[in-house]
């Protein structure tokens, strides 16, 4: 019964949208972006699979990821040390995921400053992520049991200008000198004067982008860092919930999907090139994005 | 109830942005595409005032209680009040309509943006060219083997990008190979004097062999190549690798907060 459920929800319901978007009916979906469809549905059931194994009790196992182990001790040793720890969300707007994330680790960081009674500074780059900033690390002190120690100038506005904005935050680290300093969102140019900055006056920074032309200053200039995928699965790791870790399990599979495919796809290509074979399999994977 | 319309409303817009991308409905994709956007700017927009309030009462607070630092919330506040009277009430050029003179080369607002905004902004990313000789010198210190990998591609890299890196001739670039290859394996040699003389050894002979051979026109002789090789195949295998990572951890993260289930965002 049980398997019949599972065949029907993760096997036929995906086969069946899937074939739905593929024949088209009334023209009511839009042509071109079929491989897009087809991998956007398999990889959203094959994590809602991982998710609801894990609610039902399977172990999952977790590797462990230094960046995310050490955030609790970067907040312990700047409550040891007395100095606030300082969290930057990044410079990009609330339409990034980046960001979003971003303010999604915040949440976890305030709760632990909550709990260890530490200062927390958060200076942004967007009025807009300030209000959801503030909220998010109000919410986090309140369910901390711990609302009187939460001040409204905790997240405050610099500027939208990019270098302003990083001038602004190096002043910040210069006269306060945080003992640990986050940098987790969305970055550009800036990244590296600012933690460079951080580095010059010894805190402990852990940073975290999908900014892929960043990750080797963070890397060079930070003590720990989210490199890739890490940074997305951050919060769901901090969480601890059985649901969030079974989507990442999900998403692993995924992945060792997209290396097999790799693979398929580079033999195919050498066996094309020298003619052994006459079908080359990236014709297929060309996607055309009408966006 | 008011954080279950939260959500709502989450789920909601999620769920609508991706049937934006696959379903052929015109007025859909048109809000996807367009509304939806100015409905994001309007809000940015309105926050904007609030940024503006937040920034003064911080540093109005600070300067009011002579809180730590006190000193730079003058130096804010007044440059704030500054561009204030530029921006909407000294033009400060005779014929210029209001909110032209935002653009227009002689007006106040104009100079100041020009004369100072303008420098301080790109003294800033000067600073950039300091803090990356600085991160080079502590990534390129020799430390272990990875640490010495990315040296010596550094050093392949920045020779080849130089015009000087053209001009080097095949044993130039022989001889850097073979100063490489001893870098790397100098603490598998017991013995010193063993090391040195097998390295003058090889400084001598490789290029007589491989002129004798007659492949001294072989790209790997030739710098501005083998940096062009590096950078199209070990860098851009190792980026893309990163970039699918991302590309998985957007969309599981994306499914997580349109399914409800990342709830963190909202302070749960």
């Amino acid at each position: 019964m049980i398997l019949k459920r599972k065949l029907t929800k993760y096997v036929f319901l995906p086969t069946f949208i899937i074939g739905i978007y593929l024949y088209n009916p009334f023209d009511i979906f839009l042509i071109g972006n079929e491989m897009s469809f087809v991998f956007i549905i398999l990889i959203c059931f094959v994590i809602e699979y991982f998710i609801e194994k894990s609610k039902n009790g399977e172990e999952i196992y977790m590797r462990p990821i230094a960046a995310i182990k050490a955030m609790e001790e970067a907040v312990g040793r700047a409550t040891e040390m007395g100095k606030p720890v300082l969290y930057i969300p990044g410079i990009a707007s609330l339409d990034e995921i980046d960001t979003i994330s971003g303010l999604i680790i915040l949440g976890h960081v305030s709760s632990m400053t909550a709990e260890y009674e530490s200062d927390l500074h958060v200076p942004v780059a967007v009025p807009i992520v300030m209000e959801t900033a503030k909220e998010t690390c109000k919410e986090s002190y309140l369910k901390q049991g711990r609302p009187d120690l939460f001040r409204e100038d905790m997240v405050h506005y610099i500027t939208d200008d990019q270098f302003a904005y990083a001038a602004g935050v190096n002043g910040i680290m210069l006269r306060e000198k945080p003992a640990a300093v986050f940098f987790q969102g969305k970055f550009y140019a800036e990244s590296l004067i600012l933690a460079e900055t951080g580095n010059s006056i010894g805190a402990i920074q852990i940073a975290g982008t999908g900014s892929s032309s960043q990750i080797p200053f963070f890397v060079t200039a930070c003590d720990y860092t989210l490199i890739g995928e890490e940074f997305y699965a951050a919060s769901a790791y901090l969480s601890g919930s059985p649901e969030m870790l079974g989507s990442i399990k999900g998403q692993d599979y995924v992945k060792v999907f997209c290396i097999v495919m790799i693979l398929v796809v580079f033999i195919n290509s050498i066996l094309f090139n020298f003619s052994l074979m006459n079908f080359n399999i990236t014709d297929f994977f060309r996607i055309n994005l009408i966006k | 109830m008011k954080r279950q319309l939260a959500y709502f409303v989450v789920i909601f817009i999620g769920f609508l942005a991706l049937a934006g991308h696959f379903i052929n409905y015109p007025p859909l994709n048109n809000f996807i595409d367009n509304d939806a956007t100015q409905w994001f700017d309007i809000i940015s927009g309105f926050a904007a005032f609030l940024g503006v309030i937040n920034l003064l009462q911080l540093h109005t607070n600070k300067l009011v209680y002579k809180r730590k630092n006190w000193e730079y919330s003058i130096l804010t506040i007044v440059s704030f009040m500054l561009m204030i009277v530029f921006g909407f009430f000294y033009i400060g050029m005779e014929g210029i309509p209001r909110g032209a003179h935002l653009k227009v080369e002689g007006t106040a607002f104009y100079w100041m943006f020009d004369n100072i905004y303008l420098p301080l902004g790109s003294s800033m990313f000067a600073l950039l060219a300091f803090f990356v000789a600085s991160a080079s010198y502590r990534a390129f210190k020799i430390r272990n083997f990875e640490a010495t990998l990315l040296l010596i591609s550094g050093v392949l890299l920045m020779i080849g990008r130089v015009p000087i890196g053209h001009i080097i001739p095949w044993w130039m670039s022989v001889e850097i190979y073979i100063c490489i290859i001893f870098a790397l394996t100098a603490n598998k040699f017991s013995n010193r004097k063993n090391m040195i003389s097998s390295f003058i050894l090889c400084l001598v002979i490789i290029p007589l062999i491989i002129y004798f051979l007659n492949i001294t026109h072989w790209n790997l002789f030739k710098i501005p190549e083998v940096q062009e090789w590096i950078f199209d195949v070990p860098a851009t295998a190792g980026s893309r690798a990163i970039m699918i990572g991302i590309a998985l951890g957007t969309i599981a993260q994306s499914f997580r907060i349109i399914t409800g289930r990342e709830k963190s965002i909202l302070g749960d």
